[in-house]
């Protein structure tokens, strides 16, 4: 065929290669008072209040600089501003100068699953997803949002994920990992139906585990430390995922895709393996888990590159192998909290043939069109 | 192939069992509703005496959060580690390649004949 040769009509411009696209950046609010105004009336108020509104916390704080070398605003006091507060600053300082063309906007709030007041969490949930859109997502085709959810109150969040779950501006729903149960108990499935509705894939954060009306962070109490705390967050997503298998939330929602952020991937194996071998003789307990527990897993769950625990290049090769990586991993920064090192740096060991899959192709095709900037 | 003679229909009743020793293995004679059937005494797993297992019924494969109980006395449970298999085939339930090896039965006026290869 000729070079000139001219396209259909409805076959789109070919477009220029992406790069790489960011599944996790964290847009911060440098004041709610800029948020309220997005808030649904009733309990706008408490937005506009100068602390903000109730934020239950777990009260672990990180030593030392929580954004490692992320670019830093400098004010003309010579003062260093929040390196996630100006949409049109990460864009410039971060994505255009490493060379990141997409980011699906995570958000500031990640404990809101977790915070008494039904209703204050569905307000702020409302307020931060219209602020995202109005702010970060609309002016920039560069942004793409998350729906975010607080689910303790599944009826407010499927009300929520119904009134946008059609906005081109945005990707997925979001929830915070920290929860009263786990994630597969049937009162949830209603989330998980209008995911699949409109579709759209479901991300997980870590975050707000221990704080409001979560359990502890580990399943034998609370931990000590931040230290202690972050480092053993990858069992709370071991016990979601286990809770999604066995109560069948996959076989209910077949079409369902999960993401996984900032959880890490070793710890897959060890899960996929006993959780088959109990399967074997247990199975009859839940007998609509029809398959090894460990092909649900690798149908349905997606994971981020930050962190991804370093290792030698050939034990990182042979995990991936294991958790179907070329498939199943996605790029992240979690840009702008990069206290565990440059997420580019952290990626270093992939195979080579799995980086254009990890930074850009595993994205475009688990989340689709929605994620291309509009025409 | 050889044809053994390895028991009575009515040594082994309607849920019965017998283990036989056949041309240097062990075999467990099953009786299911009248129909017999034949299985190596091996687990394909590790090695348990798998026809020593209980014979039980399984929840059958069913929609979320829906239980159906059945096929009482036609499963059977390995006594090691509780792997379920289908008697009338060998097969696992969790996966049918993994397999009991089983053998051919026919009767015989009041005999029980099985059919094995050599050991």
């Amino acid at each position: 065929m000729e070079a000139t040769a001219a396209r259909p009509a409805n076959e789109p411009e070919p477009r220029i290669a992406l790069r790489a696209i960011d599944v996790d950046l964290h847009q911060h609010i440098a004041s709610w008072q800029q948020v309220a105004p997005y808030a649904p009336e009733g309990l706008r108020h408490r937005l506009e209040r100068p602390g903000g509104p109730p934020l239950a916390r777990h009260g672990f704080k990180i030593i030392g600089p929580r954004f490692g070398q992320a670019p830093r605003p400098i004010n003309a006091h010579g003062h260093a501003g929040h390196p996630a507060a100006d949409p049109a600053w990460v864009k410039a300082e971060y994505l255009d100068k490493y060379g990141v063309d997409l980011a699906i906007l995570t958000g500031p709030v990640l404990s809101l699953g977790v915070q008494p007041n039904h209703d204050m969490a569905a307000t702020i949930a409302t307020a931060i997803n219209n602020w995202t859109l109005a702010t970060w997502v609309r002016p920039f085709s560069c942004y793409k949002g998350s729906i975010l959810v607080a689910h303790q109150d599944p009826l407010q969040a499927v009300a929520e994920i119904d009134r946008l779950g059609d906005d081109p501006g945005m990707v997925q729903v979001l929830m915070g990992s920290a929860s009263e149960t786990p994630l597969g108990r049937r009162q949830y499935h209603p989330i998980y139906e209008a995911c699949v509705r409109h579709n759209l894939p479901l991300a997980l954060h870590i975050g707000g585990e221990g704080a409001g009306m979560s359990p502890p962070a580990t399943a034998v109490g609370h931990p000590t430390t931040h230290f202690e705390w972050y480092a053993s967050l990858p069992q709370v997503y071991m016990a979601h995922m286990m809770s999604m298998v066995t109560e069948g939330v996959f076989e209910r929602f077949p079409a369902l895709k999960i993401v996984l952020c900032e959880g890490g991937i070793f710890w897959l194996p060890h899960i996929m393996w006993r959780f088959d071998k109990n399967w074997k003789a247990q199975r009859s307990e839940t007998p609509w888990v029809k398959e090894p527990p460990s092909s649900y897993i690798l149908r349905h769950f997606y994971h981020t590159t930050y962190p991804l625990e370093a290792s030698s290049q050939s034990e990182l090769a042979e995990l991936l192998e294991i958790v179907e990586g070329q498939r199943t991993l996605l790029f992240s920064s979690n840009y702008p909290n990069w206290e565990l090192g440059d997420p580019f740096t952290m990626i270093e060991g992939l195979p080579n043939q799995l980086r254009q899959r990890v930074l850009v192709d595993n994205a475009l095709a688990l989340y689709g069109q929605r994620l291309l900037p509009e025409e | 192939m050889a044809k053994h003679v390895v028991a009575q229909q009515d040594e082994i009743p309607v849920g019965g069992r017998k283990i036989v020793r056949v041309a240097g293995r062990e075999i467990g004679i099953f009786n299911i509703d009248g129909a017999f059937y034949a299985l190596k005494n091996v687990c394909p797993h590790q090695g348990a005496r798998v026809c020593l297992g209980r014979l039980v019924g399984t929840a059958l494969p069913s929609n979320v959060y829906e239980y159906s109980y059945g096929r009482e006395g036609q499963i059977l449970r390995c006594p090691w580690h509780e792997w379920e298999y289908d008697i009338a085939t060998g097969e696992a339930l969790f996966d049918p390649n993994v397999k009991i090896v089983s053998y051919p039965i026919t009767l015989d006026g009041d005999d029980i004949v099985v059919t094995v290869g050599s050991p």
